[in-house]
């Protein structure tokens, strides 16, 4: 179990696999420059990402803001009239919807044009499992400070992640951590950290649960300050009974316990496994993906690069046999067709259509993923996102659900603004050579080879020959549409 | 049999053989089989095979974020119902009365008709055992019918699929929606999902565009289809083992390759969107909706009524209720709304002479609690009402109004009398004529609906 790959078996295929897993994809350059360092390396320059300096900066409103935070709220509490008020509070909601709007485009783009592909996959994964929703937090601020949690520690320790994790001002907000008192513990985070976060159903009491919430009352907030605080005063320091011990335990020690817990290292290792493999890990490897996990001192890392160098990673019932997120499917085809983002109000048009509204994700529980991604409608919008994002151009349709969902209210204005938005579209010129250019049977080759790093079936590739033969006089246009088609296939939907 | 033939689609293929025409193709033998196993199985399963012609139907309206059961059938005249609701709480004169104790919100007015007409049965104080308050895992534990203390893959529409809909069209559920809901998770999944008949289509520059994404997306699975295919399960992965537990619940995964998965959708995807928009362009409805959500979801499963669809279910959805802060206006609208669409659907039904074949039901993952809050609104609670819509349904009251002394709540909570498999176990058996307890996990007494 865990065996490295061969050597003799890293090749322009493997070498894809990775970077489509533990990255986003990429050119053939790209790809082929991955390929070019060996395994080892190949690894190494995507885990070891802190060597490459990342000059994205901070949103200028990512900060504490105690005078904002005051404005808002004394406003609000002393309006002397309705109509004073409401207008308050239009103006915080604009101010949140605008900063929400800036904080996903700064992260998309960071996964879309980022030095550091696998960090921002790990902020991914994290996100999706720590699942948080703007919806309940309602603090742009908040919402950037957890995603930059999850960036510094993406391959950290396990034990500091779920403490700080659990501590960060948007999880006591959306767990309910912050409303918990001595006199009635909330329950909310002391489940959900068990359930869903660290051990999974079945590995813990509802006692266990009722006792947890104890030890952890004292988390708290400083809503003024905007950071966590520790209040002994509402803390519960009598004794508690976790997993059968009994102690005067608080919130860090009964994490700690969870940490303890053989069944935490399996729990997290087969979630990790699923996201990068998108297979759930038989028993065996299973075992040992934990007992590798453990040996490493319960730090992601060195777990994560046994992980991309084992032969299980590359086996033929994993390669090619994930369902892109609609977030992999957007980044993927930016990197692949080496064109940009479309501007964040269409990219999160079409994350929503899709399923995926970052920020947002519809439950605690996060996204449920792989085919559930996939209905006889999202599969359709793909396809015609997937002509939007080649052509560049919204279809009118798409414009006026965008710019309505966008709260433009679907009104006339709205609906121009967004169709007088100009997606990157493709440049034929770029990513074919005058070579490969030169015959349809080399466009084809060369096209799938960028967007599947494989071929096609034989009747799709005449199918998609003879789409190029029945133009009397081939255009660039052609050719897009050409990419257009191969990205409207089951096999571009999976990675 | 030759080895080599254009099978046309599989849609067509189903329909012509299932109907009992002779093989009109050959075709590359392991098709033949899967397809003559298929067959077989229909032929055994508990239903005829729909036609779009003759087959009752079920609506489910989901009316999303856990309605106000209370202030929907409101206990007008009762003292503990104004002591817990001094704000909010609803009079004689604001409600449309159905006896001397209760009746319908005020804005109802759709309903109320309905109701008159016996065509409307109210189901008092549905719930389950344990309820549990988080939405998601109410609506989930709605969805899969599952006790709550068990989490369960499939949602009971996708078990009824797997067990009495082998073979059917992949229209044999519809969601007008963008999400499969839980309740269609199934071992053989099949339903398509749609929001905007405009949309769903493949959207093409050009003829030689559209022929050529049909070709793309036709016919290209790595194994068998449909039904010995892939499946929304890890149960036939001999990789799964029973690590399957440790991963949050509600994540299938594929047993074959997800491409074959995504093959099958795409198939169905493109036939059904002919077949859709086709049916939208041509049915006219009779009716005026509202012109809310719920509203043009409702219109657009009339035209596929209409249109022939061979449709079991369809699933349409309602958001909003949700109502913590300043209840009595979005519930005002909420229930309006509600009222006015459904009966707008049922006079369409009675338009095309199709009445007599449709049943709606309406369902929320929870009531709220009968205190209401600080804030003009409720929080989640428990038990509350189901409407069923229909010709043949046993109008009036079914169940019994929970109590509301403070002596009867469970934490504040009213407490449920009819359990919802109950009411499920009755629109299988009774509207759907198929046995519940495969489909449900056990039995349940079916509770006389129609």
């Amino acid at each position: 179990m865990l065996k490295p790959l061969s050597s003799d078996r890293w090749n322009f295929s493997t070498a894809a696999h990775l970077l489509n897993r533990a990255g986003f994809g990429g050119s053939p350059a790209d790809i082929q420059a991955l390929c070019d360092l060996g395994p080892d390396k190949a690894v190494s320059h995507l885990l070891d990402y802190e060597y490459i300096h990342d000059p994205t900066t901070d949103p200028d409103w990512a900060k504490p803001n105690p005078e904002e935070v005051q404005r808002f709220r004394d406003g609000i509490r002393n309006a002397t009239t309705p109509e004073e008020k409401k207008k308050l509070q239009q103006e915080q909601q604009q101010l949140i919807q605008r900063r929400m709007q800036e904080l996903r485009g700064w992260w998309l783009q960071r996964m879309a044009r980022g030095p550091r592909p696998f960090q921002e996959k790990m902020v991914l994964f994290w996100h999706g499992h720590f699942a948080t929703s703007v919806e309940k937090v309602r603090n742009p601020y908040y919402m950037w400070r957890q995603n930059e949690l999850f960036r510094r520690l993406a391959t950290g320790n396990w034990q500091q992640l779920l403490t700080d994790a659990g501590q960060d001002p948007a999880m006591l907000v959306w767990l309910d951590q912050a409303q918990s008192r001595k006199d009635h513990p909330n329950e909310n985070f002391a489940r959900e950290v068990m359930e869903l976060f660290a051990l999974g159903e079945g590995h813990y009491t509802e006692h266990d649960i009722a006792e947890a919430a104890r030890a952890l009352t004292g988390w708290s907030l400083e809503p003024q300050e905007q950071k966590y605080i520790y209040r002994p005063r509402i803390h519960d320091d009598s004794d508690k009974t976790i997993f059968g011990q009994t102690g005067n335990f608080d919130g860090e020690q009964f994490i700690a316990m969870i940490v303890a817990q053989p069944q935490s290292a399996k729990f997290i290792t087969a979630k990790t496994w699923n996201y990068f493999s998108g297979s759930v890990p038989s028993p065996e490897l299973s075992n040992a993906l934990a007992v590798n996990f453990r040996a490493n001192g319960n730090i992601f890392k060195p777990f994560l690069r046994a992980m991309f160098r084992s032969e299980e990673f590359y086996a033929p019932d994993i390669v090619r046999n994930q369902v892109k997120s609609p977030v992999q499917w957007l980044i993927n085809s930016v990197r692949v067709l080496e064109c940009d983002l479309p501007p964040t109000l269409v990219s999160w048009g079409m994350l929503r259509q899709l399923g995926q509204d970052i920020f947002a994700p519809p439950n605690v529980k996060g996204w449920d993923g792989g085919v559930t991604w996939i209905t006889t409608n999202s599969l359709l919008t793909r396809y015609n996102d997937a002509q939007a994002l080649v052509e560049g151009q919204l279809p009118p349709l798409t414009a006026g659900d965008f710019a309505r969902k966008a709260g433009g209210g679907g009104g006339d204005k709205a609906m121009k603004a967004m169709q007088r938005m100009r997606l990157g579209g493709v440049n034929v010129e770029k990513i074919l050579t005058p070579e490969e250019r030169a015959d349809k049977a080399s466009i084809v080759a060369a096209l799938e080879h960028r967007l599947f790093q494989t071929s096609l079936k034989s009747d799709q590739e005449q199918t998609l020959r003879e789409f190029l033969d029945s133009k009397t006089k081939m255009s660039n246009a052609d050719i897009v549409t050409t990419v257009r088609l191969m990205m409207s296939t089951p096999d571009y939907q999976v990675t | 049999m030759k080895n080599e033939i254009t099978l046309q689609t599989r849609r067509e293929f189903l329909r012509r053989t299932v109907l009992g025409s002779s093989l009109a193709w050959t075709m590359p033998m392991f098709l033949s089989n899967t397809f003559t196993a298929l067959q077989a199985e229909a032929a055994d399963s508990a239903i005829q095979t729909p036609t779009g012609k003759d087959a009752t139907i079920l609506v489910v309206l989901q009316m999303a974020g856990g309605n106000d059961g209370l202030n929907t059938v409101v206990p007008y005249a009762n003292d503990f119902y104004h002591k817990a609701r001094p704000k909010i709480g609803l009079k004689a004169d604001d409600v449309l009365k159905i006896n001397g104790d209760i009746g319908l919100h005020g804005s109802m007015k759709g309903f109320k008709s309905l109701y008159d007409a016996g065509q409307l049965s109210v189901i008092q104080g549905v719930g389950y055992p344990n309820p549990n308050r988080s939405h998601f895992r109410s609506t989930e534990i709605w969805q899969t019918a599952s006790d709550s203390n068990r989490v369960e893959k499939y949602g009971w529409v996708g078990r009824y699929f797997d067990s009495a809909c082998a073979g059917a069209d992949p229209t044999v559920g519809v969601v007008i929606g963008n999400q499969l809901p839980q309740s269609f998770f199934a071992a053989k999944p099949k339903g398509i999902v749609f929001n905007n008949p405009q949309n769903y289509r493949f959207m093409a520059n050009g003829a030689a565009t559209e022929e050529s994404y049909k070709k793309l997306n036709e016919l290209e699975m790595s194994s068998p289809l449909p039904d010995g295919g892939p499946s929304m399960s890890a149960d036939d992965n001999a990789n799964s083992g029973g690590s399957i537990a440790m991963l949050p619940a509600g994540m299938p995964m594929t047993g074959g390759r997800a491409i074959d998965f995504i093959s099958r959708t795409a198939l169905d995807a493109q036939h059904s969107s002919d077949e859709v928009r086709a049916i939208a362009a041509k049915v006219q409805n009779t009716a005026v909706y509202p012109g809310s959500q719920l509203g043009g979801s409702l219109k657009m499963v009339a035209k596929l009524i209409g249109g022939g669809l061979p449709t079991r279910i369809y699933y349409v959805s309602q958001g909003g209720y949700d109502t913590h802060t300043n209840q009595v206006n979005s519930q005002q609208r909420l229930l309006g709304d509600l009222g006015d669409s459904v009966k707008a659907f049922t006079d369409d039904m009675k338009a095309q002479g199709n009445m007599g074949r449709v049943l709606v039901m309406t369902f929320s993952e929870f009531g709220r609690r009968v205190s209401e809050n600080a804030n003009g609104g409720t929080d989640h609670g428990a038990a509350a009402p189901m409407f069923i819509i229909g010709n043949k349904v046993k109008a009036g009251l079914l169940g019994h109004y929970p109590s509301l002394a403070p002596a009867d709540l469970f934490q504040g909570d009213v407490k449920y009398n009819v359990d919802f498999r109950s009411v499920y176990a009755g629109v299988l058996e009774n509207w759907l004529k198929t046995k519940s307890a495969p489909i449900l996990g056990k039995q349940f007494a079916p509770l006389p609906v129609v």
